[in-house]
This record gives structure tokens, sequence and C-alpha cells, in this order.
């Protein structure tokens, strides 16, 4: 387990590297900051010497390689609108993106296994029509169209929550259901699939002719074994979810990841881009090893390596 | 393995939101509840970024000014009616052209109680005017000197006659910070926990938001007017209006055209506008080989342009037409070029049928970098083909718009709002000095550079004004620009508050006032 997990992590290294080349060229392609920085009344003689002391004025590979150099020591610059260096500043926001990912994870389990599990026992009845359909709906609908409509029904007309901001429990509501809607009909409709496939095998047969209760046959053998896709899928949608938190926080207000990104990106503020990217694809990286390690945890037929 | 799970996510989610600050079941952010209440007085105003920085030498943006406003007093500072007015100083002189004393009060302390004396005043001048690295730098380096010369007086010098001196002084790099607490801090920590003067002291800042700021009961200037103040962070447009909707804030700023009628629709609030010293123009190339150098063809594009329709359909008339680029308010304003167009179509066409042949431009403009500028450059680009002109209209995002204009890559028209921080003519006109105007309008004018000349070296006030005003006269019938009209500042307001907005879009707490 110790040289697979050594290994795994070894394996990050050129991935994080290609990940870091590619942002530095998108960062180089998409242009400079300067003008943004020095804002509607620069001169091009300010311009030309604010570029020349960031390093712009160098060619590309040396830019990159000092860019390289830079980031193997942590140092992914200083964000030019906050005046501090960009990672701390991104690291600064990651609870209150986890906070959404995870409250969105944990809605989308408590609704989508219930959901999953009811469907595929009346497959084929109304309720797997209702269940597939709504699944549909839900996952259809935009983060941002659901994170407007969920405001202006249970903010603004009847007044149950805050509208946006964070800071206490209720802030939290809108933006976890807005986030975790999509990732629960994803799970649903999975765990549906699962179980109607498990279900008709042979094994649930044999224990329902041995007299089981369906509540066992159902919970015990099948659901059990349903966990491997699930965990999974649910995985994957974490990594999702901090994707989708990006424009769920802006509609929100809420202080995180997403936020800053979304700024930094409209105001080039690219130390912070970068920084964020790489910071996200550490976590995706991370929660790809977790998935791993867990389907060995969750069945153990599943070898490693 | 399900319950384990759950006891993992619940206790990460437990971990993150104490993290985060998360304090469960407090309603603090809400403006009414707290504002309704008359022993505890809480005014929430959303703006739609976020501060960059409590440093007030350092922040060049809207957003920051509204929270330093508060926070610091300085030697001067506009009142409503955008008058200078004293505000530390009590008396002051100009000893010769270069040379001014001031004489300040001795009755203001800063919020850790330390007194504020001439000494803070010559640190926090000196700063701005030797760190170059500070984006106030810019505005304050006439200044060649400052020195406490007493307690409470100072003296200031600067490299030449500068009429904008008092001006400059009421600006946001010339708060006053404390010496001591920063020799003793680093300027690293002031910027983490502020201390100024001013009625509010800084409470926190939650990175994009919220800034919370507390009465400060010893202000030397008064009593303030509310308890406490948060100035929420909220970008998105939809969700800044449904927090004025449901009483979350009491004001909330950059309202979009869209909302106005649904917030004055609404009970409990309203829409208010206000002039902004932004004036939304078009760049005119008047380089050489374009053909936008024929004066001809210039005038037939300001005559083309409906100006009064953009502002009373798009606008709903809360946009003022105009022909200067300088805003009425600012110092120099010629107010005979405000609330004022030229629309006159036949004479476009006939000036478009004179030409060889059929002109024509590209129309840059953005969208969604200014209320309505996508919307108003399609109007634009059909009112000049109505009269002969062949468009190509060229919308660009905010990144390669904004490359064009610093880059200098404009072509025949650019659309563009420029707004006049200074509030002094001096700023907005220095689009028509040679150096300014190389490689964007390359416009040239011997008379105007004469009169700004004349202007810049003059400290009769009346005198200055009557040459700027001359001077806009001028770029008026040569038009490097054609200005369209003053962009309104939008503001929803609960009917609970009453507030003005002020030309320059900064705000005083204490002018904002609790209608009970």
């Amino acid at each position: 387990m110790g040289t697979y997990i050594a290994g795994r992590l070894a394996q990050m290294i050129p991935t994080l590297l290609l990940i870091i080349t590619i942002v530095f060229l998108l960062v180089y392609i998409v242009g400079d900051p300067v003008s943004l920085m020095l804002g509607e009344h620069a001169t091009p003689e300010q311009v030309a010497t604010m570029r020349e002391a960031m390093g712009l004025n160098d060619p590309l590979l040396v830019q990159y390689f000092n860019y390289l150099g830079s980031v193997l020591t942590g140092d992914f610059g200083d964000s030019y609108r906050y005046n501090q260096a960009a990672l701390p500043l991104v690291l600064d926001r990651i609870p209150a993106t986890l906070t959404l990912a995870i409250g969105a994870i944990l809605l989308a389990l408590v609704i989508a296994i219930p959901l999953g599990v009811w469907a595929a026992t009346r497959r084929g009845g109304v309720v797997d029509s209702a269940v597939s359909s709504l699944s549909v709906l839900a996952k259809a609908m935009p983060n941002f169209w659901l994170g407007i409509m969920l405001i202006l029904l249970f903010a603004v007309v009847l007044q149950w929550l805050p509208v946006s901001g964070s800071g206490s429990w209720a802030h939290l509501v809108l933006p976890v259901v807005a986030l975790g809607t999509g990732t629960a009909a994803e799970i649903t409709r999975l765990v549906r699939s699962s179980m109607v496939e498990i279900l008709s095998q042979d094994y649930i047969r044999t224990a329902r002719g041995k007299g089981l209760r369906q509540r066992v046959v159902v919970y015990k053998h099948a659901l059990l074994n349903a966990f491997v896709p699930v965990t999974s899928i649910t995985i994957l949608q974490f990594s999702t979810l901090l994707g989708g938190a990006l424009i769920t926080e802006v509609v929100f207000s809420w202080p995180g990841l997403g936020q800053l990104l979304v700024n930094a990106v409209s105001m080039r503020d690219m130390a912070v881009v970068q920084a964020a990217v790489f910071v996200i694809a550490v976590m995706v990286l991370a929660l790809s090893l977790i998935s791993d390690l867990l389907f060995k945890a969750v069945d153990r037929r599943i070898s490693l390596g | 393995m399900r319950n384990r799970s759950a006891t993992l996510g619940a206790g990460l989610l437990a971990l993150s939101l104490s993290a985060c600050g998360g304090v469960p079941g407090t309603t603090s952010d809400n403006g009414s509840e707290n504002g309704g209440e008359e022993e505890s007085r809480t005014l929430v105003f959303a703006q739609s970024a976020d501060p960059t920085t409590m440093d007030p030498q350092d922040a060049r943006s809207t957003s920051a000014e509204r929270v330093n406003r508060n926070i610091y007093s300085r030697l001067f500072r506009r009142d409503a009616e955008m008058e200078l007015v004293e505000d530390l100083v009590i008396d002051y002189e100009q000893v010769d052209e270069q040379t001014w004393r001031f004489t300040i009060t001795d009755e203001a302390v800063f919020h850790n109680g330390d007194p504020l004396t001439a000494a803070d005043v010559e640190f926090s001048i000196n700063r701005v005017i030797t760190d170059d690295t500070l984006l106030e730098y810019v505005e304050f380096n006439q200044i060649t000197s400052v020195e406490a010369i007493g307690d409470y007086e100072i003296e200031l010098t600067t490299d030449g006659p500068m009429p904008t001196l008092i001006n400059v002084l009421s600006k946001g790099g010339a708060d006053i910070m404390p010496s001591e607490y920063i020799e003793e801090n680093g300027i690293e920590g002031f910027i983490a926990s502020p201390i100024g003067s001013g009625p509010y002291e800084f409470v926190e800042w939650r990175q994009d938001d919220r800034v919370v700021l507390t009465a400060n009961e010893d202000y030397w200037g008064g009593e303030p007017q509310w308890d406490e103040v948060e100035l929420r962070a909220i970008p998105e447009n939809s969700t800044r209006v449904s927090e004025l909707l449901t009483g979350g804030v009491d004001i909330a700023a950059d309202v979009p055209p869209n909302d106005w009628d649904r917030i004055d629709d609404e009970d409990g609030s309203h829409m208010v506008f206000g002039d902004t010293t932004r004036v939304m123009l078009l760049i005119v190339r008047m380089t050489d080989g374009y053909i936008t150098a024929d004066p001809e063809i210039r005038e037939a594009i300001d005559l083309a342009i409906d100006q009064g329709t953009i502002t009373e359909t798009l606008f709903e008339g809360n946009a003022t037409p105009v022909r200067s680029r300088v805003p009425v308010g600012s110092f120099g304003a010629n107010e005979e070029l405000y609330d004022d167009f030229l629309y006159d179509p036949e004479r476009a066409a006939e000036l478009v049928a004179a030409a060889d042949e059929t002109p024509e431009v590209t129309l840059t403009a953005s969208r969604g970098n200014y209320p309505f500028d996508g919307e108003v450059a399609e109007m634009i680009a059909s009112y000049l083909e109505e009269v002969g002109f062949e468009v190509n209209l060229d919308i660009r995002e905010g990144g390669s718009y904004s490359d064009m204009y610093s880059e200098r890559n404009n072509e025949e028209l650019f659309l563009i709002g420029l707004a006049d921080g200074m509030l002094d003519a001096s700023s907005p006109m220095v689009h028509y000095t040679p150096e300014t105007a190389e490689g964007m309008t390359d416009y040239f004018s011997e008379e105007v550079i004469d009169l700004l000349n004349q202007a810049g070296r003059t400290l009769d006030e009346e005198e200055r004004a009557q040459l700027y005003a001359e001077a806009q006269e001028i770029v008026a019938e040569d038009r490097p620009h054609i200005p369209l009209y003053v962009q309104p500042g939008a503001f929803g307001v609960s009917d609970g508050v009453d507030f003005t907005p002020r030309l320059d879009d900064n705000l005083y707490f204490d002018d904002i006032l609790p209608n009970d």
C-alpha cells in the first residue's frame, strides 16, 4: 500500500508540471495585466516601465523558467490587486469552498441514495419514471440559474433564508442546494442503475429464496455492493463540484476560492489565477488517489498497483 | 461504511465552517433588522467589488475609497456639493508660489487614543510623495517636501505653482495615518488592522465578503450617525438587488438598468440617481490616413448620433447628454456644453454625401464594461449607417478591449467611459495635450495647448476656470473626442434611509440619514 501511494504521488509531479506549463502559456496568450493595473490614465511610458519591471518584456522561455523556478519554491508571485503573496491568499479561501463542496456532497448523498433505491425497487413504475424525470431535470439546470431561482423563491418571496453572504448555517443552505442538486441527480441515476443490475443477480434471488426480508435483501446485500460505483462517482463529483463552486460562490457572494478565481480572471490577476489552478489541480489529484484507496476499502477484491 | 462516511463528512464540514469564520445563528448582516432598532443602528451598503487593500495610499478604487473616507481624516475634504472644505486644517496660507503653511486642529485623536499631530501629517504625506510604488504617488509627485514646523503646523513645498494642491490634499493619498502606531507595528501590521481618526473605526475585513466598521465614540468631529456600518461586496447584480429587496442591505450600488423598475415597484425601496464624473465618449482617431482625420467626417459623426434618444430610451432619462469630457461639478467645467447635443441627421447626410467615397469606420466597444455599452455602440452604428457611413462594429471582450486602449491600437472610433477622479479640468483636459494624444487621437491644437499651459500656471481660480472653458469649446469643435452622455450613478435605496449620491461616488456615512 505504501509503495502504491508513493508511486501515485510521484506520478503527480509530471501532471502538475504539465498543468503549470499549460496555465503559464494560457496566461501568456491572454496578455498581461498592466493596462488593468494602471488604469485608463496610464501613459505608454508608464505601461512600458511597468512591463519591464514585471519582466514581461523577457523572451517567453526566460519568463517560463523564471516562473518555474519561483513555483518550485512555492512562490507564485504577488497578487497585484491585493498586494499579497498569491498562494496564501488562495489557501485562505479553501475552507470556505470545502464547506460548500462537502455540504453539497452530503446533501446529494442524503437525497440520492434513498431515491435511487426507491426507484430501483419499483423499476418501470410511476416512482421510477418520476425519479428519472426529476434527475434529468435537476441535471439539466445550470448552477447559476438554479441559484438565482432559489434566491428569488426562498429569500425574496418567502424570506425564509438569507440571500447571500456567509457566517451562519442559514447562509449555507441555498448555495449548498444550488451546488448539490446536479450531483444528487447524477448519483441518484447511478444508484438506481447499479441497484437494478444487482437486484437481478442470482445471489439476490438466492437471498430472497432463503426467505430474507426485502429490507435486508435491498439494504444489506444489494446496496452494499452498489457502493463501489457510487463511491467512485461521488469522489469524481467532488472534483466537479469544485468547478461548480466557482459560479455558485459568485451568485451567493460566498467568499471562497471560486469568487477569488473569477475575480482574478476578470482582472487578469494572473498570480492568483496560476496559484488557484495549481491548488485545484492538487486537490483533484489527491481526490483521485483517495478515490482509489476508498475502492480498496469498500471492495477487497480490487487490487492496487 | 455509510455511517463512517457521514461522520467523516460532518466532521470536515464542521471543521471547514469554523475555519471560515462561520458563527451559526448570527444575523448581524441583516441591516434592516438592526437598523430598525434605535439602540443599535447599523447601515449596510452593498457594492459590486471588494476593496483590494486597507492601505489608503495604495488604493485607487471606489470600493476602497468608500471605506477610507470614513476611517481617516485628512487636511481637506469635499462636501456633498463637491466644494473643498477644511477637515483637519483650521488655518492655512500660501507663503509664496511654491510654499504653503497649514495649521491643524489639536482636537483630533486616532482610534487608539494617540493625538494626531503635525508629525503624523509629515509622515503620511512624506510616504506618498517618496514611495513611487504607491498607486496614489502619481497624484502627489508635484509636492517636493513636507515638514512639521510645530506640533500642529506643517509646511509643504511644490515643484512650481500647483493650483490643484488643496484638491490633491483632499484625496485618499492624503489620508493621515498614525506614525507611532506604524513605527511600532510596521506598515503590514497597520494594513492588517488600520487605525485612523475618522468617525468610524475598523473592526474586520473578510475579503470578498464585507468590511465592518463601528462608530468612533471619541470622534473629534462630532457624534457618528451609525453604531455600525458594513460594506458588503456582492458582485452578482441580481443578488445585490435581492439583498436590497429583502432588507439585507440598506443601499445597493451599481444597480443595472433592467432592475430599476423592479426596485421602484417594490414597497420599501426606491431608486436614486446622480451624475458621476464618468463621461461616455467616442475617441476619434485623427491620424493622417484615417478617414476621421477629415473634420467634416468628424462633424458628420457627431451630428448623426441622437444622444437624446440614447439617454431617454436606454437610461430612462437618467443620463445627461454632454459635449465636453469635463463633467459639470469638476472645477473648470463648461456648463454650456452640459445637457446639450447636436443631432442633425440631414446635415450629417450632406457631409457624408460630399465625401469622395462612402466613408468606412470601425467602431470598437466592449459589452459589460459600462452599463449598456454594447447597446449604445449598436445604436451609434445604426445612426451612422442611416446617414451613409459604412460601419464595422467591433465589440470586444474586456481584456482585449483594455489592451487595444492601452496599446493605442484604436481604429476610427472607440467607445469608452472616462472619469475625472481629480474633479478638476486639469485632469480630463490632459487628453488634449500632444503627449497624451499621441498615438490615440493624434490631436494637436496650438490654441488648446496654450490655454492649458496658462491654466496650469495660474493660481487665480476665476482665470483658470475661464481658460479651461475656452479650451473645451475649441475641443468640442475639433472633436478628438465626441462626448455622448454622463454615466448615471444608480443606487437602490431602502425607504428606511435617506441617501443622496455624490458626484465623486464616495460615501460619508454620516451624510446618510436614517428615516425614523
